[in-house]
């Protein structure tokens, strides 16, 4: 039955691709990008919510279809969607988005990923075998990652491709222009620690010289637990550290308890782009930097 | 039309294939007035996962499965012996107890594991929008043989749930189909809590078998009511849940709990009302 039906619908739900390109983005950091490079030349949908957990996206009928739907799936990669990608590609049965199709954009690949355990353990917690995958944090990442989708996209509607190169280059050129201002924004603080929620930031710590070694989870993804959480208000106070971030998902509260025993500041980290006034990558990566800046300022 | 039904199709399959043999133990259990018991043991069942994840197993490996399995037997001999005729301690009340320390349990677990919390809300509201066609007929071949079951020992089991002190004066081993009625109804709750979650799986139970009874006395009646409104409700949930871009368990819940509004105004217009 199952193939019977396959035959008569697939070709139905495959009809030959109008003008412009359907490209999914299974996160907002992503779909971000491909909207800069993109622009009108592509249709653009997005999966995860800017809120949500980008480890655990629920399931909603609509994904499927636009999965079935898509010319272009935008994934990070590195085992980030691994939990619900997956069955999500299996229910859309799109021979488009299999691996190895030039459909199927891993942002992951060219990017350079720390944290790349040498052993795999669970005991360790939940991490990645291929490395930490919040690259996107560090916005010469975001770089890499537009230029390999401008690439795709190019290949796959040759019409658009100079379209597709002309916004690259906006984008790289902006993005150049900003990262010097944000460099010069951060000088002064060069080298102070921030303490995160989950180890989420080091991609962005790594490029503006933050160090991020404290995390209120004891390991990540799991729970933080009383014992470790005032071995973090002895470490911030030994060491002087005063801003602490915390994004949509996560326990503010924990955050919070934390931050008022250390008289340190709350930092709200937007995981993505697409919160108010940060639609764009660039306006979430000056909003990141920005408000990180004034937190320092306040704590001084 | 044809997109909906390419994409909701195992959703659908696993709604009207599956919830067949969940209406008829519903009936049973809403008669033996133990309507918590299947949260209980999901919960049970789900305790045994936990300890799987804990051991690194994954949650859908055979190691994990039979953990679930194994737990599941130990609950169903804890109800076997918990069901007493004192009316000074209701057997609901120690369900009730069993759900919440076995629930605390879990957490306890799993707050050592990286995946607890996924794991958690899964039990709780499952994927049936993305069931695989392998989870489907495999379960469905489990539900044909325990349905085969219970309807060559039908007059036992419905004796023990319907006539206990009859079946108890006819010498049958009350204890020993208990606890066959318990395990069996166990091993049905948590093939489906892997597909449907818990409050799909209570829903199925028990909403279909509250609308038969207040539409009907005799039994093979109430097995058509139920079984339609499972049906109904099945195909209004699956079908707001693609319209609507709605979660899939969560709308199907809400349409069986909109037919139970719909039995509830028919009942009120029957002769000899319950209500």
């Amino acid at each position: 039955m199952k193939s019977y039906l396959r035959f008569i619908l697939i070709p139905l739900l495959a009809a030959p691709a109008l003008a412009k390109l359907n490209v999914v983005a299974t996160t907002p950091d992503l779909g971000a990008i491909a909207h800069a490079i993109g622009g009108d030349q592509i249709e653009l949908a997005t999966l995860a919510k800017p809120t949500e957990d980008p480890h655990f996206v629920d399931a909603k009928p609509s994904f499927i279809v636009k999965l079935n739907h898509a010319d272009v799936l935008l994934e990070g990669g590195a085992e980030l969607e691994a939990g619900w990608l997956t069955p999500l590609l299996e229910g859309a049965r799109n021979p488009r988005l299999e691996a190895g199709k030039p459909g199927r954009v891993s942002a992951a690949e060219g990017v350079a990923l720390l944290e790349v355990p040498t052993a795999l353990d669970r005991s360790q917690g939940d991490i990645h075998a291929s490395g930490n995958p919040h690259y996107l944090a560090d916005p010469l990442n975001a770089k890499i990652v537009a230029a390999h989708l401008a690439r795709t996209l190019a290949e796959l509607d040759e019409k658009s491709a100079p379209a597709f190169q002309a916004s690259l280059k906006k984008f790289d050129d902006e993005l150049e222009a900003k990262l010097a201002e944000w460099q010069k924004l951060v000088a002064p603080y060069a080298g102070r620690p921030l303490v995160t929620y989950h180890n989420y930031w080091i991609y962005f710590g790594r490029r503006f010289n933050w160090p991020m070694e404290l995390f209120l989870e004891p390991k990540p993804g799991i729970p933080p637990t009383p014992a470790h959480l005032a071995s973090v208000i002895g470490k911030m106070k030994a060491g002087n550290l005063k801003l602490v971030t915390v994004q949509p998902y996560q326990n503010r509260k924990t955050a919070e308890t934390v931050a008022s025993h250390t008289d340190a500041l709350v930092l709200d980290f937007p995981s993505f782009p697409g919160g108010k006034g940060t639609e764009g990558y660039l306006e979430w990566m000056d909003f990141l930097v920005k408000s990180t800046v004034a937190g320092f300022e306040k704590t001084h | 039309m044809l997109e909906a039904l390419e994409i909701m199709l195992w959703p659908l399959l696993a709604c009207l294939l599956l919830p067949g043999l969940l209406v008829y133990l519903g009936l049973h259990i809403v008669q033996r007035e133990i309507i918590f018991v299947d949260l209980a043991l999901a919960q049970v069942a789900a305790l045994g996962t936990c300890l799987g994840i804990l051991m690194h197993y994954e949650a859908s490996s055979w190691e994990s499965y039979l953990l679930s399995l194994a737990f599941t037997f130990v609950g169903a001999g804890i109800f076997t012996l918990t069901r007493t005729k004192s009316h000074r301690v209701p057997q609901e009340a120690l369900i009730g107890i069993v759900y919440v320390v076995t629930a605390a349990l879990g957490i306890l677990l799993l707050s050592r594991s990286p995946e607890g919390n996924e794991e958690l809300r899964r039990t709780l509201i499952g994927e049936v929008l993305l069931v695989t066609p392998q989870q489907v007929l495999r379960t469905f071949a489990l539900y044909v043989v325990i349905g085969c079951i219970h309807w060559f020992a039908r007059k036992k089991f419905l004796a023990i749930s319907f006539e206990p002190e009859r079946a108890a004066a006819e010498g049958l081993s009350i204890r020993w189909w208990d606890f066959v009625f318990y395990a069996l109804f166990g091993w049905v709750v948590t093939s489906f809590v892997q597909i449907g979650g818990v409050l799909l799986v209570f829903s199925f139970l028990i909403v279909p078998a509250v609308c038969a009874n207040f539409l009907a006395e005799r039994q093979g009646i109430k097995l058509l009511i139920g079984w339609a409104t499972a049906t109904v409700a099945s195909v209004a949930g699956l079908y707001a849940s693609y319209v609507l871009d709605l979660p899939t368990g969560a709308a199907i819940v809400c349409a069986l709990g909109l037919a139970l509004i719909l039995a509830l105004l028919a009942a009120s217009f029957r002769p000899g009302k319950v209500l």
